[in-house]
């Protein structure tokens, strides 16, 4: 097991060094929004690896873009060309339950075909992970088989030791990634243990919860219950909780023209919206906001767990937080588990 | 100012009537200082209802939000109001859905809650980090009265008030079947802040303050679906056929689109502020909105949702109207 400690005033020199290997990504603030974007030395925005309990947008923008260039094309034309290649890239400061999430949606972009736009991005893409030490009240990770200082999904483990960071290579890559920075690292002696002791004392700070077992079971058995319109009725049917949702991950396709250049294009597409199964004969299988609810909360702990034997859902609370009209994840569960 | 325990009694009683639907309040919400709309439809569920400072959602916008689904054969729609309670702003927005001919006046059944501005959540998470674990508000005087777990605080009512109340001309309900509580002195002369520094800045300056923020856009559309007088069944931004706005996040595209959604609120928005307060990316879009309805004011004198007798501004033409803007 690779440990290593960082020493806070050798930050500019890791994080330089890293970026000069490779592409780095890093959190920074832009008005109220954290979000990670890839660093430059000349970047206005500050560097924030403290100040948030988590980035407001997941870091998924970084394998699955909001919007992103399949091919572009002249029109008439049969040739199409290829986007440009992707960097290897790092990225830095990623929570643990957003490291699960990229760990879950592995799943869908490879059950059947593979999708090489998603997973060359993943495959390219390191994750240094920062475990949490102040929980936001919103977080209930440690439902759903995740935790403060979890490793799932990452290379390497960060933790905030106060005037250091201790380190933890979890994979190859995050131990060749790690030894390609070492000259502003220490080795690790005791630190592993306060790291330890750190997530445990944040483990101990997650005040929110669900058991979440019988959940799948009982959606199923809820389709036609009157619960959906309660819930619903509040929704306004925009797109904040799937797009901060680090396990959402549908998508539209559209080709963009403009005057003889074309590009065909992914991005991201909301369950949320009108527009979403909208058949082209104007019929929707999902005609109101109580069928789109439910279908929000299904994919989530009832489809995905009959396809892939896993609840889609890491607790984060982002959409619990971001809500606009307080529609509260968490509240849809607790009702679902009562009205059976 | 209201008490609690009017709004509860008169919700009981309104929800009791046969040709009541339901009421739309508000109520505590699940974590912090958020709060939640509210469904009464039994004399119980009004023992929920609130209204304090946090109270900031425009119920208004339930009116057009609710799908008109096809109905079984034989099946009668119901027919029944809809009961809602409104503050100064949210009763303006009632007002214009109805001179627009959005809704119906047999349609609602409007309660009206004098104001005295509501509370920004991003301002109150700032000064109180702690209100994220737990905090009850209610106004006193020109103070705001905060109640966390372990004590109370005040604060100076305009340190915590939503940009859109510190400039609010009507914070009394402007058309209500009753006003519940006394009616608030009005405290401002509609001048928004922000805008006035905004409009003296250079184009390009302008150019780049948009650039910044509309470059941010998620394009969630929370703004526009939260907007009451967004409901245009068939909105521009969801043609496909022809496309108007592109699906790609970009700034380019993100700029068309609040371009063009300011520009359908042009006379039509009554300043609730709504859409800035929903925005996850924090976007000013209350001072773009307030340009506009600044504009409107000061050339032809019109405010939006005032008078349930008028005209729509776009429907409406005076030979005196400045036509100056005519090329």
């Amino acid at each position: 097991m690779t440990e290593k400690v960082l020493q806070k005033e050798n930050w500019s020199s890791f994080v330089q060094a890293l970026a000069d290997a490779r592409e780095l990504w890093l959190p920074v603030k832009e008005g109220p929004l954290h979000k990670f974007v890839p660093y430059s030395s000349e970047q206005e925005t500050p560097v924030d690896l403290e100040g948030y309990a988590n980035s407001s947008v997941p870091p998924k923008e970084a394998v699955f873009p909001q919007t992103e260039t399949m091919f572009r094309y002249q029109t008439g034309d049969q040739e199409i060309c290829p986007p440009e290649a992707i960097k290897e890239r790092v990225l830095l400061g990623v929570r643990p339950c957003d490291a699960r999430a990229m760990d879950l949606v592995d799943h869908v972009f490879q059950w059947d075909e593979d999708d090489t736009y998603y997973l060359d991005r993943r495959k390219k893409t390191a994750l240094l992970g920062l475990a949490c030490h102040e929980p936001f009240p919103n977080c209930f990770c440690t439902s759903l088989e995740g935790s403060p200082g979890s490793t799932q999904g990452l290379d390497v483990l960060m933790v905030d030791l106060g005037e250091s960071y201790y380190l933890r290579a979890v994979t190859d890559r995050g131990k060749k990634i790690l030894q390609s920075v070492e000259s502003s690292l220490e080795e690790a002696s005791e630190q592993g243990k306060q790291a330890e002791e750190i997530i445990k004392k944040a483990e101990g700070k997650i005040g929110r919860k669900v058991e979440a077992e019988d959940v799948p079971e009982k959606l199923a058995q809820l389709w036609e219950d009157p619960l959906w319109d309660r819930i619903s009725r509040a929704c306004l049917g925009c797109g904040t909780c799937t797009y901060l949702c680090p396990t959402c991950h549908c998508f539209d396709i559209q080709d963009e023209v403009e005057g003889y250049e074309g590009r065909r294009c992914r991005m991201w597409d909301s369950c949320m919206f009108g527009e979403y199964t909208l058949h082209a004969s104007g019929h929707n299988p999902r005609p109101s906001r109580r069928e789109r609810t439910r279908n929000r909360i299904n994919h989530k702990y009832h489809y995905f767990v009959r396809k892939f034997d896993k609840i889609a859902c890491v607790g984060c609370g982002r959409c619990i937080t971001s809500c606009p009209v307080n529609i509260d994840i968490l509240d849809i569960l607790s009702r679902v588990k009562e009205a059976l | 100012m209201v008490d609690q325990a009017v709004i509860r009694e008169k919700a009981k009683e309104i929800v009791s009537r046969e040709d009541v639907k339901h009421l739309v309040g508000w109520r505590k919400g699940t974590f912090g200082y958020r709060v939640s709309p509210h469904w009464v439809e039994t004399p119980e569920d009004a023992e929920k209802l609130i209204f304090s400072p946090l109270c900031s959602p425009n119920l208004t916008t339930y009116l057009t939000l609710e799908e008109k689904l096809p109905l079984p054969k034989g099946e009668e729609p119901d027919r029944r109001k809809t009961a809602l309670l409104v503050k100064g702003c949210d009763s303006r927005a009632a007002v214009q859905l109805l001179t627009e001919q959005g809704i119906e006046k047999e349609q609602v059944l409007i309660l009206g809650v004098p104001c005295r501005g509501v509370i920004d959540q991003r301002k109150l998470e700032e000064k109180f980090p702690e209100a994220l674990g737990g905090v009850e508000a209610e106004w006193d005087g020109d103070k705001i009265r905060l109640r966390f777990p372990e004590g109370e605080k005040e604060i100076a009512r305009e340190e915590l008030l939503a940009g859109n109340c510190l400039n609010c001309r009507y914070p009394n309900p402007v058309w209500a079947e009753e006003i519940l509580g006394d009616e608030v002195e009005p405290w401002s002369d509609g001048k928004a802040p922000g805008v006035e520094e905004l409009e003296k800045a250079s184009p390009d300056d302008r150019w780049a303050f948009w650039e910044k923020e509309f470059s941010r856009c998620l394009r969630c559309y929370s703004c526009r679906n939260v907007c009451p007088m967004c409901y245009c069944e068939d909105c521009i931004l969801d043609r496909l056929n022809p496309t108007w706005v592109y699906r790609s996040v970009n700034y380019s595209e993100n700029t068309a689109f609040h371009i063009a959604r300011a520009f359908h609120l042009v006379g039509r928005c009554v300043g609730c502020g709504e859409c800035e307060r929903v925005c996850p990316a924090g976007i000013p879009l209350g001072k773009l909105n307030q340009k506009m309805v600044e504009e409107v004011r000061d050339k032809y004198g019109f405010e939006a949702g005032t008078d349930p007798e008028s005209l729509p501004f776009q429907a409406s033409y005076d030979p005196q109207d400045q036509e100056d803007f005519i090329l």
